[in-house]
């Protein structure tokens, strides 16, 4: 895992540089939902672009690679709607 | 069985060397669950409060027992439960869900120190400490004593009388627990009293996320709006909590909690596994998968938190 992160340190880190920007953001414009909904949105969808583009470049992708990253990412979509239609959040 | 959880969890050739939870059609299954429950709990939560819905596990004997704690600490006084007090603040908690507003003032300019002489307490000073979304109440205190402005409602030794409500609403939609802590005295503190009689007419001291206010005999802002939404402040009914027979909160943690440990369980055992065994295949990467699945629980968390004004 180490020697991955290390392999692709510029990867990684641009990719937890925005997390944080993302989290940060939906924490500063708190309590405005609709502004919360489009930055988790947009911070998903540099998640499956990142990702998609990172392999493209450094591996080689396939439509297999592509799905799985849209995937992953509708996939944390749907917990987080799952958690603000359950009260949670 | 045990070939199951194998297959589900352990990169082999029986799955081609893919954990079974992180194939495309189980990753489609849990997506396709999580909107459909979604979907379903916002329904049931609307329809079918009393069996699934919002509760807070906080009363007003617990937070007049955390408030008296915290003012032993500091060497005050504690606070005697008033129940014009009480009202004043279930009203205040009705009227924030009855014109969908979350403020220490509402939108039509009523302040809480109407809701305090409506209610039939006639103050000398008077505070008022809000609060939402907390679900037990010493985390209630405890944001509030984080908060410099709460903080000095909760510790000030002008008060002695001090009322709270508890109730569920809709806010923006929203299902909410709503905690409004009201603080008064009807007598002058005697270290403040040379001080208020040299203050004008209306001194309203608002700090930041609470508010304060010191009255004097001729006060006009409070019987001016008093007379004019008395009626409305007795008609607006308090809405005591409904415990729920399922918790939605607890029911979407809880899931959530077994969902994704499970996933992350599985990214790791799949890449520990596919290293050692120098397997090559074409996936993407579980580190990054993880990545994301570590900042949605972050999410989750930022997002929980309850808020104090």
């Amino acid at each position: 895992m180490y020697k991955k992160f290390q392999k692709h340190e510029g990867y990684y880190l641009s990719l937890s540089l925005i997390f944080f920007l993302g989290l940060l953001l939906t924490f500063l414009v708190s309590p405005n939902f609709v502004l919360q909904t489009i930055i988790i949105l947009l911070t998903i969808l540099f998640y499956v672009l990142w990702g998609i583009l990172h392999h493209l470049i450094n591996h080689e992708l396939t439509a297999k690679i592509m799905v799985e990253y849209i995937l992953i990412g509708l996939l944390g979509i749907s917990i987080l709607f799952f958690a603000h239609m359950g009260g949670l959040i | 069985m045990k070939e199951f959880w194998h297959h589900l969890f352990l990169p082999r050739h029986t799955n081609n060397y893919r954990a079974g939870v992180l194939h495309h059609k189980i990753l489609l299954s849990f997506i396709i669950f999580f909107f459909s429950a979604g979907f379903l709990m916002s329904y049931l939560r609307t329809n079918f409060p009393s069996v699934l819905g919002t509760f807070a596990d906080i009363s007003n004997q617990q937070l007049l027992l955390l408030t008296n704690q915290k003012r032993e600490e500091n060497g005050l006084g504690d606070l005697t439960m008033n129940d014009n007090l009480s009202a004043a603040a279930a009203n205040k908690a009705a009227d924030m869900f009855s014109k969908d507003y979350w403020a220490h003032n509402a939108p039509d300019g009523i302040t809480p120190w109407v809701f305090i002489k409506g209610a039939g307490y006639n103050y000398i000073y008077a505070g008022e400490n809000l609060a939402r979304g907390f679900n037990t109440a010493p985390d209630v205190i405890n944001a509030w004593m984080s908060s410099p402005g709460h903080r000095k409602n909760m510790l000030s030794s002008n008060y002695q009388n001090v009322g709270f409500a508890v109730s569920t609403g809709k806010l923006s939609g929203e299902d909410t627990v709503l905690v409004v802590e009201m603080f008064g005295s009807t007598t002058y503190a005697p270290p403040i009293v040379a001080k208020t009689e040299e203050k004008p007419a209306v001194a309203l001291v608002a700090s930041g996320s609470s508010a304060t206010v010191a009255k004097t005999d001729t006060e006009t802002l409070g019987v001016q709006k008093m007379d004019s939404y008395k009626s409305k402040i007795v008609a607006a009914t308090s809405l005591p909590q409904i415990k729920p027979l399922i918790n939605s909160e607890t029911l979407s943690l809880v899931s959530i909690r077994l969902i994704m440990f499970m996933f992350m369980f599985a990214f790791i055992l799949d890449m520990i596994i596919v290293e050692r065994k120098k397997v090559v295949r074409f996936v993407g990467h579980n580190l990054d998968h993880m990545f994301l699945f570590s900042l949605v629980l972050l999410l989750i968390i930022v997002l929980a938190k309850g808020v104090v004004i």
